[in-house]
């Protein structure tokens, strides 16, 4: 992907000052964030006490402490199941709703809404509805003669969750979709319909491989989303002070960090999480030099 | 051009920087301004604004900011000002968490103060004040103190022709009285009123107490060893694993869930053990009901006692000040105002045993919470402790939901507990 | 089957799909609407419709002393400026990296998305001690200051977006002579629309739902945003078990989102036809051969 316009003669001024607060944003970012969290990783403090050298005890700690690993496990669940989830969920959702409907504008406004909520509001909520003897899900399972399912206990939780999570997150992926197929001309699709082409060849030929750069984003930002949730899962599975019964690495981190006195550990974790994440980006943006295809 | 634009962006930064700006306390001496920071209610930073008034027109030289959270956010917002060295100067602190923090050298060693003050503490519950007691000297005084008692349902006894529970209850009378509690009252098959239900997470609602009672302990003095598995207290934990299996008297932490977590809020347990901080909120239900002293174990009746404390940041730029809004806070006149809000019990005897306490809004037996002191022991309170208990209340979950059985869970949790015991010696 | 009736049928389908799962996405908040409106005592009831309508838990909301007006305004105000700002920085920084060559510009961007991955929980601090050594701690500067500063999200985002725009539109205006700036302008600004409204609604959402911020940087309730003073006052609710309270609380913090968003999507539309038109334009004017 190697397009670009030169800039020629004093656009340069332009093109520096078009970059420069996001140049100034990358310093802080860089050095408030990244750089800080590393230095923090390979130290041992609790707050309160200045900072003291650990070396690589915090890494170690990753690969030793079968909590940690089994939090890195349940992030990768997660994960494999919530991306694949909400990328083919809301671009069904988005293409459906490109077709010119009539009241398209009160179905948008529907499926966005949960996106809308904050996790605390809406979990209370969807407690009620998994709940095992009184929740909604269960009352109706029971009025079909089905057997009703705790939903939220330890085997069906992560499922649980994962539907939850992908619930709220629909309504965003919907709207990139409809953004990125607004790009589509319609010519396309006009001439594709006099040669003869229906309407499922017109997806796969021209809607699909012309939405690649959405489908490029909505996955990378799900990926990191996944690997970043924690507001559902700790309001939908919490067991007291932080624990939860679906732990993922956020968790882990954010106890550590805010109620073991163990920053240094937390830090460790977090950047365990980016380089996962980055591996992945790694990954996509492979992926995109292959399959993406910009006009 | 490059550099001019640049250096157009640094200025404004810079100017903006200086226009912001937060209030500075002022040095020691005469006036000062102090910041204070707790956990509560909308309904507790009323109250607090009024004490704050109170002490202001005592102390005009001194300004006090007030900052309330709810208690999540509280710790977050502490721990980050904490950290960056900008702590506010006076702040409240819960007991067993309270070495944590001095341990680490943020609190100010109030002794000093205390000498110079010899009968301050003279008219407080000394069971509350034991654990602010260091060897260095006191780093926090207390504020209010907690009880944990028995709470039930009067209508539900009613219905079912049960006397109510009194002081000579043993655990084996609130077994069965939760057994005959526990009734299918719509009869579609399953149970919808429950005998009993408390929180088996945190120690201080139900199994500190009841290890207590059947003559076992929860850790060793020193602090070097977790002895909730020992065989006193593991007959503790079969009486809860019977109620909850055997009899389903008590619910387990999913249904409990279902009910916003606490079930005899809702209406649907008969009983409950937990500590004076619910009487607001509880003061709102439909039904009757009323408190009786912990029951007694084998051993003997035990209770647990807690409390809410203010520290000072070691370093506060007021100290004095400081000083003097916690001498404040234990007077009579600010007890009083704490004991009409009735989230917890006053340290000072006599408002506690007084009108403002005893005859506060709601009309139950608060004297239980007092007369209960006489046999309440210390929750524990250490270094570590909030990641110690974090290894019990997870290690232990799992039981309560019926997916792992009480034995070996209760041995993996112990191994856990002592390896966080021993991490942070 | 005819052209006219397979498209019919498909629509159908679509319809009812759609309808379906609309159901599913609202259902959950119809019940949080309902919950609302019942009392207390039935706020555990299944059924849809309060079995005892009331207004208390409204009434009670607003009776709580915690200023919401002023809850209300900050949130609002500061939302606002994220958005503006997150608006114009990352569309600045998207269009250099759709469309101007320079050097290390895969390493610029590929820097800008890692800043993404840190957990904001392990961020808050390191960030935190910063402001603080800018004496802006106390103050909300902190929360938006940093929207002027370009982002990654919206950056990748509008990027994105703007490589998908057809290269001969940029062509032809350069060999029109028009300079980089108006390029930007002229061009990618009003095409980019329907994903500037995406980003407009994403970021003033991620604004106003933020607890973590506001309370760390803001002083405590009520000068405060209106996730900090909703979280406090819902402590008490949980307390007395009065979670219809907790919804109505609920309710009013989504309403301005809902809002912001039924105008913003309007912008959809205008970006759809607009995109039409200038396609033509250019095809027109280009490959009248």
């Amino acid at each position: 992907m190697d397009y670009g316009l030169k800039p020629l003669g004093r656009e340069r001024f332009w093109l520096f000052a078009l970059l420069a607060p996001t140049g100034i944003g990358l310093v802080f970012g860089a050095l408030g964030s990244v750089v800080a969290t590393v230095l923090l990783s390979f130290a041992n403090w609790d707050l309160l006490t200045p900072p003291t050298w650990a070396g690589l005890v915090n890494y170690a700690n990753l690969f030793k402490d079968p909590k940690i690993l089994l939090s890195l496990t349940n992030t990768f669940k997660f994960a494999a199941m919530y991306v694949p989830g909400v990328v083919i969920v809301s671009l069904f959702v988005a293409v459906l709703m490109n077709r010119k409907i009539r009241g398209v504008s009160l179905f948008r406004t529907a499926y966005f809404l949960p996106a809308v909520t904050s996790a605390v509001a809406t979990a209370l909520v969807w407690n009620m509805i998994y709940g095992r003897d009184t929740g909604v899900l269960n009352f109706i399972l029971e009025r079909f003669g089905l057997q009703p399912v705790c939903w939220l206990c330890s085997g069906n939780a992560m499922y649980a969750v994962v539907l939850v999570n992908i619930w709220g997150a629909i309504g965003e992926g919907m709207i990139i979709f409809l953004a990125g197929l607004t790009a589509i001309p319609r010519e396309y699709y006009e001439a594709a319909e006099m040669d003869g082409a229906n309407d499922l060849q017109q997806f796969f030929r021209i809607t699909l491989p012309l939405v690649t750069p959405s489908i490029f984003f909505q996955t990378l930002m799900a990926t990191i989303n996944a690997f970043q949730a924690y507001d559902y899962i700790y309001m939908l599975t919490r067991r007291g002070q932080g624990d939860s019964s679906v732990p993922v690495v956020v968790f882990s981190i954010y106890r550590n960090a805010w109620n073991f006195f163990n920053y240094g550990g937390a830090s460790a974790q977090a950047i365990e999480l980016t380089v996962l994440v980055a591996a992945l980006m790694v990954f996509y943006f492979w992926l995109e030099r292959r399959y993406v295809v910009y006009e | 051009m490059k550099l001019r634009l640049f250096a157009l962006v640094m200025v404004a930064t810079l100017l903006l920087a200086a226009c912001g700006g937060g209030a500075k306390p002022a040095a020691g001496g005469a006036p000062a301004e102090i910041s204070m920071m707790m956990w509560g209610d909308p309904a507790e930073l009323d109250v607090w604004n009024q004490i704050v008034a109170d002490f202001q027109q005592v102390n005009p030289n001194i300004k006090v900011k007030v900052e309330v959270s709810d208690w999540d956010s509280y710790w977050t917002k502490l721990k980050t000002l904490l950290a960056a060295g900008t702590p506010p100067d006076v702040f409240a602190i819960d007991a067993p968490l309270y070495l944590d923090y001095q341990s680490r050298g943020a609190l100010l060693n109030l002794q000093p103060y205390l000498d110079k003050n010899p009968d301050m503490l003279n008219g407080v519950y000394p069971q509350t004040l034991e654990a602010y007691k260091t060897a260095d000297g006191m780093f926090g005084l207390p504020r209010d103190f907690q009880t944990i008692v028995l709470f039930y349902n009067k209508d539900m006894f009613d219905a079912a022709g049960l006397a109510y529970p009194t002081s000579d209850w043993t655990y084996v009378e609130l077994r069965n009285a939760a057994k005959q509690l526990t009734k299918d009252t719509n009869s579609d098959g399953k149970m919808d009123q429950f005998g009993f239900y408390a929180d088996l997470w945190d120690m201080e609602l139900i199994w500190s107490e009841a290890i207590w009672a059947y003559g076992g302990d929860i850790i060793n003095a020193d602090h070097t060893k977790t002895l909730i598995g020992e065989p006193k207290a593991r007959e503790a934990w079969q009486m809860f694993h019977d109620m909850m299996f055997e009899d389903m008297s008590w619910p387990d932490s999913n249904l409990a869930g279902e009910y916003g977590g606490d079930p005899f809020l809702a209406g649907v347990a008969a009983m409950t053990t937990i500590g004076h901080w619910v009487v607001p909120g509880y003061a709102e239900v439909k039904f009757k009901w009323d408190v009786a002293p912990m029951p007694k174990g084998p051993a003997g009746q035990a209770t647990s006692v807690n409390s809410a404390g203010f520290v000072v940041a070691k370093d506060s730029k007021s100290p004095d000040a400081s000083f003097e809004f916690l001498k404040y806070v234990l007077s009579e006149p600010a007890q009083k105002r704490l004991a009409e809000l009735g989230f917890a019990c006053p340290v000072l005897k006599s408002v506690a045993e007084g009108d403002a306490f005893l005859k506060q809004s709601t009309p139950i037996d608060h004297k239980v919470f007092l007369d209960s002191l006489a046999f309440a022991r210390m929750k524990p309170v250490f270094k570590g402790y909030d990641e110690w208990s974090s290894a019990i209340g997870d290690g232990m979950a799992t039981i309560w939901t019926g997916e792992a059985e009480l034995g070996p869970t209760l041995d993996t949790a112990v191994t856990a507990a002592d390896e966080v015991l021993a991490s942070n010696k | 089957m005819t052209k006219q009736r397979q498209k019919l049928v498909l629509d159908i389908i679509s319809y009812a799909v759609l309808l379906l799962g609309a159901v599913l996405m609202v259902g959950p908040f119809l019940w949080m609407v309902s919950t609302s409106f019942k009392l207390p005592g039935d706020q555990f009831t299944k059924t849809l419709i309060p079995p005892a309508f009331t207004l208390n838990n409204f009434r009670e909301l607003f009776s709580v002393d915690l200023n919401f007006p002023l809850l209300f305004w900050n949130s609002a105000y500061i939302s606002i400026l994220i958005t503006v700002g997150q608006l114009i920085t990352c569309a600045m920084a998207a269009f250099c990296f759709a469309v101007v060559k320079f050097n290390g510009r895969n390493l610029l961007f590929t820097l800008l998305l890692l800043t993404m991955l840190i957990p904001p929980q392990v961020t808050l601090i390191p960030n935190f001690i910063i402001f603080k050594y800018l004496h802006l701690v106390g103050t909300s500067v902190p929360l938006w200051l940093p929207a002027f500063w370009g982002g990654a999200f919206g950056t990748f985002l509008l990027r994105q977006y703007f490589l998908t725009i057809p290269r001969d539109l940029v062509d032809a205006a350069r060999v029109d002579g028009a300079s980089l700036l108006q390029i930007f302008w002229k061009i990618y600004m009003p095409l980019g629309k329907p994903a500037l409204a995406a980003l407009a609604i994403f970021t003033f959402q991620g604004a106003w739902n933020d607890l973590l911020h506001p309370l760390v940087y803001m002083p405590s309730v009520p000068n405060t945003m209106l996730t900090v003073g909703l979280a406090f006052f819902q402590q008490q609710m949980t307390h007395g078990g009065k979670f219809t309270v907790l919804m109505a609380g609920a309710l009013i913090s989504i309403l301005p989102l809902l809002i912001v968003f039924f105008f913003a999507q309007k912008q959809f539309i205008e970006g759809i036809s607009l995109r039409g038109l200038k396609r033509r334009q250019t095809r027109g004017a280009c490959k009248r051969s």
